[in-house]
């Protein structure tokens, strides 16, 4: 309205104020229309490598709950006794400990005590438990409580948090807890519970605290072990029986070829809008 | 043209309507009022609200159905699908209605009532009044059932050239059959303060739902901030809502208990007596389709200050209104722009020009044309309109086929079950002369 009108028809603006423009009707659409229109704006172009290095996460505690399985096999069929069960414990507890000395760039005395500390209660607390732990499920067939803890362990990997391991998701942290405690109840003496549940909460506490730390200190590092880890453990599955062994292969092949190569074929279906319309997000932190 | 200008009669659905308040009930309590005023038909269609059920009429003899199905979810009734169509068919063929105009994208008694409209033969037009992104399972939902309705409305409006990007984009309608027609604001209910308020203390007010959606955290960062720059500067806030604590606090935390009021909720009718209190209008609306509320303050001759998003850079010309990203410090430096540009401004000057650009008259006209439009559309039989449903997507195509099939079976039997005969026809009634006045009081001639 305030600008000058030029002689034959006065040029289309994108407003909403001052009723129906003359000479256009409300139908009117110029080439203006849907120019703000953005496609696939955070398109994130992926390689395959990249991809494929970083799902080795994933193929790696695969086979840390694999081996885990084993183990609780093992000791169920008395082929581990309770002395080298607790000697595992001890040398996975040292273990465990020199990797976060090496990889953890600082490491006060007073932390390290404070863990020390932490850790020895928790033992003294497992120890007096286990008696209960022990007879917990006694009036449940052996048959149910296989079924109830293969699938706690797929309800596990199915919610673990592999890219961020340093606080696990609590339903899956607590299905592991439930697993492993289900398959301590199964074992004829005290000791072999106590050995068997510290032997289960050190893996599904803290392996992912620790293999975090080693990738974190060197990705080379981290390959080796991975794949150190997963030769160990087809190996052992290998003389274990043959079915699962080329179930585990299968899903390490799955995981590390198959879904890798998926995720970049998929990229082109990507169809992403953005515009004027989208909601304005806030560039500063709501803290509540 | 004038002479065989074409009398509608309309029916307006949405669940949306008085007794709640909003922009969508506004929208169409005015627009039926001025329909009316243009010698149209027009019947509202909504849910009961409490015990407000039943047949009600409101001023200038505007008929409002209100029918018995309880809200289940933020004033929504609860989707049937079919169940609606019965009481529906009664209305459409008691009113002898010809064009169904129905009201927002989350109304579900809307996408009903346009779905056995079209059922019926009947011509329908949708307004759409609000934006929707892409990305979230919530808008992806929403706009299946957007492409649903709208695969098969006659028309489609949409409040600004934004919101009609977006519809467009989320139901694959041609662009030439989606009309933008904006709101409007009732200039005669929003008048500037009868004197000019002092410049001594500046006073900017915000009135809005205190969500994070209206940008309520935009507002606790930036009050703090101007209350810092300018000692003669203070805030008055309206509304009511979950992040109210958050201003509450950050009020106490910067001890400006005496520079920022909370008036908590206030009733639509008392806007403008919080309105003409100040000189500075502040928007900080996350998304907007169009944004009623800067339009009543400019009306009341305030200056606006808002954030530059959805449809709301095309509401006001670029001298009334100050733009800014949604951004804390970009909302500081246009907050002092306004501040600087504030005694130019003349509230009556403005009050004037708010006159001349938006009036509900010229929306009824304007809506009248889309209606005539509509109506010009020819008829077509369930087959013809089939395909366009199938076009909608590899499942959702056969599904939404399906669901029109079986409501035209419905339809059929209920043709058999209660003739349309059989149901009484209600006779037209003229408002008598002196509620006349009463709605020219309402609908302020352009």
């Amino acid at each position: 309205m305030e600008e000058n009108p030029s002689p034959s028809r006065r040029k289309w603006r994108k407003v909403a104020y001052g009723g129906m423009q003359p000479g256009y009707d409300d139908n009117y659409t110029d080439e203006s229309f849907l120019e703000g229109m953005v496609m696939n704006a955070n398109l994130v172009k992926r390689d395959m490598l990249k991809v494929m290095h970083d799902s080795v996460s994933i193929s790696q505690y695969l086979c840390i709950v694999a081996l885990v399985v084993c183990v609780w096999t093992y000791t169920l069929g008395s082929t581990i006794s309770e002395t080298s069960l607790l000697l595992l414990d001890t040398g996975l507890l040292v273990s465990g400990f020199l990797v976060l000395l090496l990889t953890a760039k600082t490491l006060s005395f007073l932390l390290l005590l404070h863990y020390l500390l932490n850790i020895s209660l928790f033992i003294c607390g497992l120890y007096i438990l286990a008696p209960i732990y022990q007879t917990l499920t006694r009036s449940i067939s052996s048959d149910s409580i296989w079924a109830l803890t293969v699938s706690l362990l797929i309800l596990h990997l199915f919610l673990h948090d592999y890219s961020n391991p340093t606080l696990t998701g609590n339903i899956s942290l607590n299905a592991s807890i439930v697993a492993s405690v289900l398959i301590a109840s199964r074992l004829p003496s005290r000791l072999h519970v106590f050995a068997i549940v510290l032997f289960s909460l050190q893996v599904f506490l803290f392996a992912p605290l620790i293999t975090n730390c080693i990738k974190k200190f060197s990705f080379r590092l981290h390959l080796w072990f991975s794949s150190g880890l997963m030769v160990m453990t087809l190996g052992l599955i290998f003389t274990f029986h043959k079915m699962i062994f080329s179930l585990l292969l299968g899903l390490l092949v799955f995981v590390n070829v198959v879904c890798p190569y998926w995720l970049i074929r998929i990229q082109e279906y990507k169809f992403e809008i953005n515009g004027p319309w989208d909601e304005a997000k806030l560039c500063f932190d709501i803290t509540e | 043209m004038v002479e065989e200008r074409r009398r509608h009669r309309v029916l307006m659905v949405s669940d949306f309507f008085y007794p709640n308040f909003g922009g969508v009930e506004n929208h169409i309590y005015y627009l039926a009022q001025c329909l009316l005023k243009l010698g149209h038909k027009v019947v509202v269609l909504t849910h009961a609200y409490g015990n407000r059920s039943g047949v009600r009429y409101m001023t200038g003899c505007l008929k409002v159905y209100y029918i018995p199905w309880r809200p289940f979810l933020m004033q929504n009734t609860l989707p049937t699908f079919f169940g609606t169509l019965p009481i529906i068919r009664t209305i459409l063929i008691r009113e002898k209605i010809s064009i169904i105009h129905g009201h927002q994208a989350f109304s579900t008694l809307c996408h009903e009532a346009l779905m056995h409209g079209r059922t019926m033969g009947y011509k329908v037009v949708f307004t759409d009044h609000s934006l929707y992104g892409f990305a979230d399972i919530g808008s992806i939902h929403m706009n299946k059932i957007l492409q649903f309705t709208l695969a098969d409305v006659n028309q489609a409006i949409c409040v600004s050239h934004t919101s009609k990007e977006n519809t467009v984009l989320r139901s694959g309608l041609p662009p030439e059959k989606v009309f933008v027609i904006p709101n409007a604001v009732d200039t005669a209910m929003f008048k500037p303060a009868p004197e000019r308020l002092s410049h001594q203390e500046i006073i900017i007010v915000v009135i809005s739902r205190l969500v994070y959606r209206k940008g309520a955290d935009l507002l606790v960062e930036v009050i703090p901030e101007i209350c810092h720059l300018y000692p003669n500067v203070r805030f008055i806030v309206g509304g009511d809502g979950p992040k109210r604590v958050r201003l509450e606090e950050m009020r106490e935390k910067h001890s400006l208990q005496d520079r920022v009021e909370m008036l908590g909720a206030v009733p639509h009718a008392q806007v403008r007596s919080v309105l003409i209190l100040g000189h500075i209008f502040l928007n900080s609306s996350l998304t907007e389709a169009f944004c009623i509320a800067i339009l009543e303050a400019a009306s009341c001759g305030l200056l606006t200050v808002s954030t530059r998003v959805g449809g709301v850079p095309e509401v006001l010309p670029d001298d009334m209104v100050v733009l800014a990203e949604p951004v804390p410090s970009d909302m500081v430096k246009a907050i002092q722009k306004a501040i600087y540009i504030l005694p130019k401004i003349d509230p009556e000057a403005m009050h004037l020009r708010m006159k001349k650009l938006y009036s509900w008259h010229d929306v009824a006209k304007r809506t009248e044309v889309v209606y005539d439009r509509a109506f010009r559309c020819s008829s077509e039989d369930l087959l013809q309109r089939l395909p366009r449903y199938l076009t909608c997507g590899v499942w959702a195509g056969k599904l939404f086929c399906l669901v029109m099939i079986i409501n035209f079976l419905l339809w059929r039997l209920l043709r058999l079950w209660k003739p349309a005969e059989d149901i009484e026809e209600v006779p037209d009634f003229t408002p008598p002369h002196h509620e006349e006045e009463e709605i020219s009081a309402n609908c302020d001639k352009a």
